[in-house]
């Protein structure tokens, strides 16, 4: 048992020397499937081997805790900014700020912990989704708005309400109640966000009813 | 003399009984040892440890020819498939442990055959000593990266799954603007055609409500037929002559439509 350990299936590997990229030599012996499974395998590799080298020289990734602080407070300054552009009624601005800020949310290295992304991406995400409510784009703000919700489904109230405002506005009126009297269970019906859930569920409802009548 | 003879028959008896016994006993113990050697793995081959050791066993070659700073796989390069090993571990792991309880009850009510059960077990015994050895070769690499890579290697995992999560969000978007752009036309078309409509009743705009009625798909669907009336009498007392055969087509296209 104990010399299974040291059995292996051996690769042909090959480094190059000035980029230390880690390529496939020679692939004629494998099927395509196991072709594309190594390809991949190495290229994600390639990519955690150029986030190691970026770190101080032990080159080894720090413990999920204590975070370090630089893209947090760059991310916090771009969407600061994008609140701005909102709050001045330049949504386009707005959203392209946002975006930026979900890229550089999005590439924070994976040894991060997971929690603290979620967090992250859940806030700008509802932000993103309410520009583009803000602009009628209601396909763009249902998405995100569900990304949002998905990231974090509690404490995040008004991506539930987005999530069934873009649904109602594109008249999935059916799709729409499932998400608000899902977002009441996980949010509860106290404070303001659930007076909302439930002000957008009456209408909602008002809608179906009167749409079954004319049916 | 006799006595010999008499009792050469059980003699002879037993030894045929046990060494038919012995021969059964060693074959099958022999069979179930191969069986058990040549059980199927739990898990398919380990891609990354694969590579871990196929990284390993790709410096002696340049070593060995040049000096010792010939153009070997850097450290960092080891690290991080290392890490990747890892990962791909701990993903093993909790597996593995999802699916003891699960096992462990449908072997005790006797769903599952032994053998699944035993496949397990080493399953478990091998990723142990997996776990051992990553921890020992981090320890190698940076004293004390052994407590944390597995920590490391979780929110690698978390975060590649989250990623994963929104990317499938986002790639939603493209078939939900498709769908909302398709539907605010036709919904826009609807609005167009009520508005005809009310002109067509109204009279003057006739010719463009026709063309436009037979299009519509499911608008409300009194109004339309009204139309279609009011348009097929109109029609026929504008050409005179072909007044007979006009008012029977009329008469057909009514009956089409009631039928609906």
């Amino acid at each position: 048992m104990a010399s299974e350990v040291d059995l292996f299936n051996e690769y042909p590997l090959h480094l190059d020397p000035s980029s230390k990229a880690i390529s496939l030599a020679s692939s004629s012996s494998y099927s395509s499937a196991q072709q594309t499974a190594l390809h991949a395998e190495l290229q994600d590799l390639n990519q955690l081997h150029r986030a190691l080298i970026a770190l101080e020289p032990p080159n080894i990734p720090p413990p999920p805790l204590p975070i370090n602080p630089k893209r947090s407070a760059q991310i916090t300054k771009l969407r600061d900014s994008a609140n701005t552009a909102y709050r001045k009624n330049n949504y386009v601005e707005a959203v392209r700020l946002y975006t930026y800020a979900i890229e550089m949310a999005l590439a924070r290295p994976g040894w991060e912990p997971v929690t603290l992304a979620r967090d992250e991406m859940a806030g700008l995400y509802a932000n993103r989704a309410q520009a583009q409510m803000a602009q009628q784009a209601w396909p763009e703000g249902l998405v995100d708005a569900k990304a949002s919700v998905d990231s974090k489904a509690v404490g995040n109230v008004k991506a539930w309400w987005r999530v069934a405002k873009c649904l109602a506005e594109m008249s999935r009126l059916e799709e729409a109640k499932q998400f608000l009297v899902k977002g009441l269970e996980i949010e509860g019906k106290d404070g303001e966000g659930g007076k909302e859930l439930l002000g957008l569920l009456e209408d909602v409802e008002k809608d179906l009813q009167s749409k079954s009548g004319l049916a | 003399m006799v006595d010999w003879l008499s009792l050469a028959v059980p003699f002879a008896y037993l030894g045929v009984l046990i060494g038919s016994l012995a021969t059964f006993a060693s074959l099958y113990r022999k069979r179930k040892a191969t069986k058990a050697a040549s059980l199927e793995a739990w898990f398919p081959a380990h891609l990354q440890r694969d590579i871990y050791f196929s990284l390993l066993h790709l410096e002696p070659p340049s070593t060995s020819a040049k000096e010792k700073k010939a153009p070997s796989v850097p450290e960092s390069v080891l690290k991080a498939a290392l890490l990747r090993r890892a990962t791909e571990d701990i993903k093993r792991v909790m597996t593995l442990r999802s699916q003891k309880q699960a096992l462990s009850m449908l072997l005790q009510r006797g769903s599952v055959g032994d053998d699944l059960w035993q496949r397990f077990q080493r399953a478990e015994k091998e990723m142990e000593e997996e776990v051992r050895d990553v921890v020992t070769e981090a320890n190698a690499y940076t004293p004390n990266w052994g407590q944390t890579i597995f920590q490391s290697a979780n929110e690698m995992m978390n975060n590649d799954v989250y990623r994963r999560r929104l990317d499938e969000h986002q790639g939603k978007l493209a078939e939900e603007r498709e769908w909302w752009d398709k539907k605010k036309t036709s919904i826009k078309e609807g609005f167009m055609k009520e508005l005809d409509a009310d002109f067509s009743s109204s009279g003057p705009a006739a010719a463009v409500a026709a063309s436009a009625v037979p299009v519509q798909p499911a608008a409300p669907s009194v109004q339309t037929s009204d139309d279609d009336a009011v348009l097929v009498e109109a029609d026929p007392s504008s050409a005179a002559g072909n007044t007979p055969g006009g008012s029977g087509g009329g008469g057909k296209k009514k009956k089409g439509k009631g039928k609906k």
